[in-house]
This record gives structure tokens, sequence and C-alpha cells, in this order.
């Protein structure tokens, strides 16, 4: 897991932030010139919160009734809009622009 | 040639499909059985519309929101990841250079696509 | 013929949506924005309840679950709750629970 201050290096990074087990924001960084602000990521948060969840249950599921493993656990979920992609785990996210978006670096620098 | 089909010839994809939006339609190339593809297919069309409510309220309930509509998602775990972008998913393993390679083009080829659920 | 839901204690509102998501008719204290609303995320949750139903019976191949007959979500002091296409706004403290599911499903066979 990385720092915020990290996180927000990934290229075209333009917020990072940090919540609770349930979804609460505790802490983030908004890059300058970003309209992201600390509603927005509150509610990705609990978007992750519950996605991650509700993957859990299909990782689950599937992996039993499939026999294949490797979803479980569910290490990250990510959300992808139009121009802009939300990557984050269950304690950590952050906003990337998608033309540049290395989403195999977010992952990594949230552990995943 | 169709996105899954383009999808499931490259490199380190397990296997790719779409979904009907409504009904119990599939198609699918890859190492899943038939099966899985249905399975994959049920469990992706319910994400997906998960997804897109959740997106809808969060923009609806903050200011200056990018979420809706929201294109797609994804869902990493330890060897595998799954992407979805409007009615196609695909299943991929976590090798270097993979999710950025499929997401890069799976948004490429459907961000025009209209309807999303 | 929803709006004997009213009669109920504790509803606060009722509404019929379609299978868009539009409202058909609603009664009770919200406005009509609210009610817009209400009806969009109650149809919306009902489809994503079905969702997730649908893949618990798949999973576990148990009979019975899907497809679902409702939903409800229970705040602190509030409970929405849905059964077909009604949905019902409840204030915990006053409603009667069962009546209100009991009734919601009456209704929601008319």
């Amino acid at each position: 897991m990385s720092s915020l201050d990290e996180l927000m290096n990934l290229e075209g990074a333009a917020a990072a932030f940090a919540y609770s087990s349930t979804g609460e924001l505790t802490d983030h960084r908004v890059a300058d010139g970003s309209d992201l602000g600390p509603d927005t990521l509150d509610l990705l948060a609990h978007m992750f919160v519950a996605n991650i969840a509700i993957a859990t249950m299909q990782a689950r599921g599937w992996e039993k009734t499939t026999g294949q493993s490797g979803f479980y656990p569910v290490r990250g979920f990510t959300l992808v809009g139009l121009e802009w992609s939300a990557v984050g785990n269950a304690s950590q996210g952050v906003v990337l622009r998608n033309s540049t978006a290395d989403y195999e670096a977010a992952y990594a620098a949230l552990g995943g | 040639m169709s996105v899954y089909a383009d999808l499931a010839a490259m490199p380190g994809v397990i296997a790719a499909g779409e979904y009907a939006y409504r009904g119990d339609r599939y198609n699918y190339k890859g190492q899943l059985s038939d099966e899985m593809a249905r399975m994959a297919s049920i469990m992706c069309r319910a994400t997906t519309m998960g997804t897109h409510m959740q997106a809808e309220i969060l923009c609806a309930n903050s200011e200056n929101c990018p979420f809706d509509p929201a294109h797609g998602w994804a869902v990493r775990g330890p060897q595998f990841t799954v992407c979805v972008v409007a009615n196609v998913f695909c299943f991929m393993h976590n090798e270097a250079g993979v999710l950025n390679r499929i997401m890069k083009h799976m948004q490429a080829k459907l961000a025009d696509v209209k309807e999303m659920i | 013929m929803i709006k004997r839901l009213l009669a109920l204690d504790g509803v606060f509102t009722v509404c019929h949506f379609r299978d868009d998501g539009a409202l058909v008719e609603g009664y009770g204290m919200l406005d009509e924005d609210m009610m817009v609303r209400l009806a969009k995320f109650a149809h919306d949750y009902k489809r994503m309840v079905q969702g997730n139903t649908d893949q618990f019976s798949m999973f576990t191949q148990l009979p019975g679950w899907a497809p679902p007959g409702g939903w409800m979500v229970r705040g602190v002091k509030a409970t929405v709750c849905s059964v077909g296409n009604l949905v019902c706004f409840v204030d915990n403290e006053t409603a009667a629970l069962n009546e209100v599911m009991r009734e919601l499903t009456d209704a929601s066979h008319y």
C-alpha cells in the first residue's frame, strides 16, 4: 500500500483518497485544477466497498462452482467513465485520466 | 470481426464475450466452458447494472462528477482480472501489460456505444 | 387503489413505477420530484436485487429465491420497502413492517 502522495504521482492522477472499511472518506488529495471534491470521493469510496463485496460474493461462487481459483480474495475494483477511471481497493482509491491511465501501476501501488 | 473475438485473440486473454442487455443470450470465445460463459454473462450483466445505478446516484449527489454514465468496470483478483466495457466482457491473466492493453482496446472500440445497460 | 396503503401507520409515501422506472402514480408526503426519484431508485434497486438473486440461485442451486418478491433497505429512522412495482417509504418507529409488506404484496397483484 502506498501513501496518498505516492498515488498522486501516478500519471494523470486527479485525486487520491483513503477510506474506512465501510467507505467513509478519511483523507484525500486533489490535483490542482481538478473539480473533484470530498463529497464525490466519499461516494466513490462507498462504491468501491460495495463492489468489492459484490465481487467477493461472485468470486466465492465462481470458484466453488467452476473449481477455477484466482479471483479470490478480490484485490480491487475499477470504475471506467468516459474520460476518467477510478481504481480502488478496500481502503484507498485513485482517479486517473483514461488517455494516460496505467491501471497495472495503479493496482501495484494499491498493493494488488 | 466483433470486439470480443478481437479480444479473445490478444495475448494474456483467457476468454472474451458479449451478453444481451436483456434476456439470456451471450456469445464468447476462449477457454471457458459454455456453462462458465453463461455464468460469466449473468455475473457481468448484474455488476454492470449495479455500477450504472451507483454512478448515477454518485453523480446526482455530488458536483463535477465525471463518472455518469459509467462505461465499464474491472475487478482484480490475485491471478485474473475481469474487465467489462458496455456489454463486452474479458477474462485475462494478471501478466505485465495485459490489463493496460485490453483496457485501451476496449475503451477505443466501445467508446461510442450509446446503450450501456 | 395503492392510496389505501397510506392508511397504515407510519407509511409516508407509496409509489407505483413502470418497468422503465417512470413514476405511474404516487401518494403521500413527498413532492412530485422526490416521488420520481424514489420510483427511479426503486426500479434500479429492483433490477440490482434481481441480478444478485439470480447469482445466488445460480451458485447455490437453491430453489425458491429467484425471482425475488421484494426488498427492504432499513435506515436508522426510515425504511424503503418494495414488492413488484410498488415502493413504500415508512417510519421505523410507527410502522408495522409485516403489515406494510403484506399490504404491498396484496396491492402488487391488482
